[in-house]
């Protein structure tokens, strides 16, 4: 992935702005490197909520009824889209890499990812929210 | 060279390296294998992940995971496995990406190297943390 976006041409007057005006393989790039952040600070966060549990089974349980919470459940559903879109963009990726012919459906690939995120995401986000929705927690 | 090669197509191919001979391959660099750590990774994580969100969020509900769905779940071995696999190969394959990342990004030496080390460390932290909780359990 590194060098595939276009970088600011670097001169002896200083840095030129180029703003490089890509296709769906642009917004593709910049998507899987947000979710890919994203997805990372929560896992150092889950490691340490998770491992309370050794240390205090009580506070465990304290932090976690915390994510049953409105607002992090709404957390918990982008967190969702954004493993989602990272899984099958990844895999697009992997198929470009390993099938260079796939280069050729590119566009249809990523509206295919973009496609089963929204399918697979919109009824799993349903489930999320089902418990808030209908009055069970608060 | 004795054989000669027929003049290569334009779109490149699996078997486009077949004819040349070995010493003039491109030598596979760490970065080769960091690519290439990526791909397989990421296509088994595709599966730990999205298995370990639909068991957590999905199957179960998020509240209900709590200190005894913990206890009752790592009763057996393999699902400490699990979760050590999905621990080590997601944080690997994020601070790979987040190397990228940092590479492309940050043009100064110093602070590149100084925002390298933070993250280097976090994560070793929280590697170690996280395998002492999965491993010392009970």
């Amino acid at each position: 992935m590194a060098g595939t976006a276009q970088r600011p041409v670097e001169t002896k007057v200083g840095i030129t702005k180029v703003v490089y005006k890509g296709k769906s393989g642009q917004w593709a790039f910049v998507g899987h490197r947000v979710s890919g952040v994203l997805v990372f600070f929560f896992l150092l966060l889950h490691i340490v909520d998770v491992s309370l549990i050794n240390s205090d089974p009580v506070l465990y349980d304290e932090v976690h009824e915390l994510y049953g919470n409105i607002l992090l459940r709404i957390f918990e559903v982008g967190l969702l889209f954004a493993l989602l879109f990272h899984s099958l963009n990844g895999l697009r990726i992997v198929l470009v890499d390993f099938f260079p012919g796939m280069v050729r459906n590119e566009r249809r690939l990523f509206t295919g990812v973009l496609a089963i995120t929204i399918v697979v995401g919109v009824p799993c986000t349903w489930v999320i929210l089902e418990p808030f929705i209908s009055g069970r927690i608060f | 060279m004795a054989v000669t090669s027929p003049p290569s197509s334009p779109s490149a191919s699996p078997g486009a390296l077949a004819g040349t001979p070995r010493s003039r391959r491109p030598k596979q660099s760490f970065e080769t294998w960091s690519w290439f750590f990526m791909r397989v990774s990421g296509l088994v994580l595709l599966f730990l992940a999205l298995a370990h969100f639909a068991i957590t969020h999905i199957v179960n509900d998020v509240v209900d995971t709590d200190a005894g769905f913990v206890f009752r779940r790592w009763d057996n071995p393999l699902w400490r496995l699990f979760d050590w696999t999905l621990l080590a190969l997601a944080l690997l394959h994020g601070l790979n990406g987040l190397r990228w990342s940092i590479d492309d990004y940050i043009r100064s030496r110093p602070t590149r190297a100084a925002v390298k080390a933070v993250l280097y460390s976090v994560s070793g932290v929280l590697f170690a943390y996280g395998t002492f909780t999965i491993v010392t359990f009970q």
